[in-house]
């Protein structure tokens, strides 16, 4: 079984991603109504997708609580609209009057954006917008803020201060989608996988030490 | 005026589109997906059933989706639809065309085949419903579609023969376009849309 768990939420636009080699060789797929009843134990991180059903995340947030406080990851792409991850404020849209207001910044180099232009995060085919469009802003004390909108509106953090485990929160789409576009983007999926299987071994660490 | 009932599948471009206040007027009810299957639709004139649904759920709640048609309701399918479940279901799955716009003389590929429907006649118009296609549509004989592909999809239609009630039947998503703060076309699209489902000529 593989230990990062992928929450599905079912939809069209996911059949792609039930069917890529990328998610199959290395996440544990559910369907999203089938996540109060999984075993949680084996996994290292859970990955929740943009589309989920948030209500029903709401309503099982106690769930990625004590997930988070075994010393463990949760990974959250999307618009949160319910408070189910702690921590992590609703979303905000950004006030678009240019293009130029969907610009994304690197504001701390990271492993998961290494080598990533941030021009090849703000625009697909010269069209911005795509990326992120809004933020989860004020971040959560002590977070570390990877990547911005103008203005100083957080797209991607990193919450090791919240819970004993770690959240990565990103306001935008899936970040694992982030491949096979031919671009420096490609790297973010591996990237990021890397960095889950990195960041489990220092929480194991950091929990067997406590 | 109709009474619309609205299926709310608590993702984040849903929780905005159907709560939009504009929008939300013209609903009498959000339905949350798992409890679909429990409610009560008899005294709703039209369900609104939009994109992205999980698969299990909406699968499960099929049967007494066409039952509420059965009883002379309407139903509003929005989406690209990879799963039978519509009536008499002829769905083309197509590369979406993303990017028509940037192409030297562009060219949506789409078409209103049905200009004096009330739909365009009073309240929208074709570049209100375009931005881009996830596929087509193959409707059965009978129905009337109202936007086609250059090559004869359907791309919105409207079935009043498969069953006793009406089926509103598009490819496009403005559910959830809107709610996740992309295309403004789809913002016109529902400004029209949902008035001309609660008063409009069906």
């Amino acid at each position: 079984m593989k230990d990062i768990l992928f929450i599905d939420p079912g939809h069209a636009f996911g059949i792609e991603n039930r069917k890529s080699s990328f998610i199959l060789n290395n996440f544990h797929i559910i369907d999203m109504y089938d996540f109060e009843t999984t075993d949680l134990s084996p996994f290292k991180a859970i990955v929740v997708h943009d589309f989920v059903d948030q209500i029903h995340m709401y309503n099982h947030r106690h769930l990625i609580e004590q997930f988070l406080n075994d010393g463990k990851i949760v990974i959250w792409g999307g618009h949160l609209e319910f408070e189910w991850l702690t921590g992590c404020p609703i979303f905000t849209p950004k006030n678009i009057q240019t293009f130029s207001d969907y610009n994304i910044s690197i504001v701390q180099e990271n492993p998961i954006f290494e080598g990533v232009n941030p021009d090849e995060m703000t625009f697909n085919k010269g069209v911005a917008g795509f990326f992120a469009r809004g933020s989860h802003t004020p971040v959560p004390v002590g977070a570390e803020i990877l990547l911005t909108l103008p203005g100083d509106a957080t797209i991607t953090y990193i919450d090791r201060q919240t819970t004993r485990g770690t959240i990565l929160a990103h306001a935008g789409r899936d970040l694992f989608a982030q491949r096979m576009q031919n671009k420096s983007t490609d790297l973010i999926s591996e990237q990021l996988l890397q960095w889950v299987h990195d960041e489990a071994k220092q929480l194991k660490e950091r929990m067997n030490n406590a | 005026m109709r009474k619309i009932a609205v299926v709310y599948s608590g993702n984040a471009p849903h929780k905005i589109t159907f709560n939009t206040p504009k929008y939300k007027k013209y609903i009498s009810e959000l339905i949350y997906l798992p409890n679909l299957s429990e409610a009560d639709l008899s005294s709703f004139d039209v369900l609104y059933v939009p994109s992205q649904l999980n698969e299990g759920m909406l699968l499960k709640n099929a049967e007494k989706i066409h039952q509420f048609a059965e009883d002379g309701g309407i139903v509003c399918a929005f989406g690209p639809q990879p799963w039978e479940w519509l009536p008499n279901q002829k769905w083309e799955d197509r590369e979406t065309n993303f990017w028509w716009w940037l192409e030297k003389d562009a060219d949506s590929g789409i078409r209103l085949t049905n200009s004096e429907h009330d739909l365009f006649k009073n309240y929208l118009t074709l570049a209100d419903a375009t931005w881009h296609q996830h596929g087509v549509f193959w409707p059965p004989a009978g129905c009337t579609t109202l936007i086609a592909t250059t090559d004869g999809g359907s791309v919105l239609y409207i079935d009043k023969i498969s069953t006793k009630g009406t089926w509103i039947i598009t490819t496009l998503d403005p559910d959830y376009h809107f709610g996740s703060y992309f295309m403004p076309a789809t913002e016109r699209f529902l400004d029209g849309f949902f008035p001309w489902l609660v008063e409009g000529e069906i």
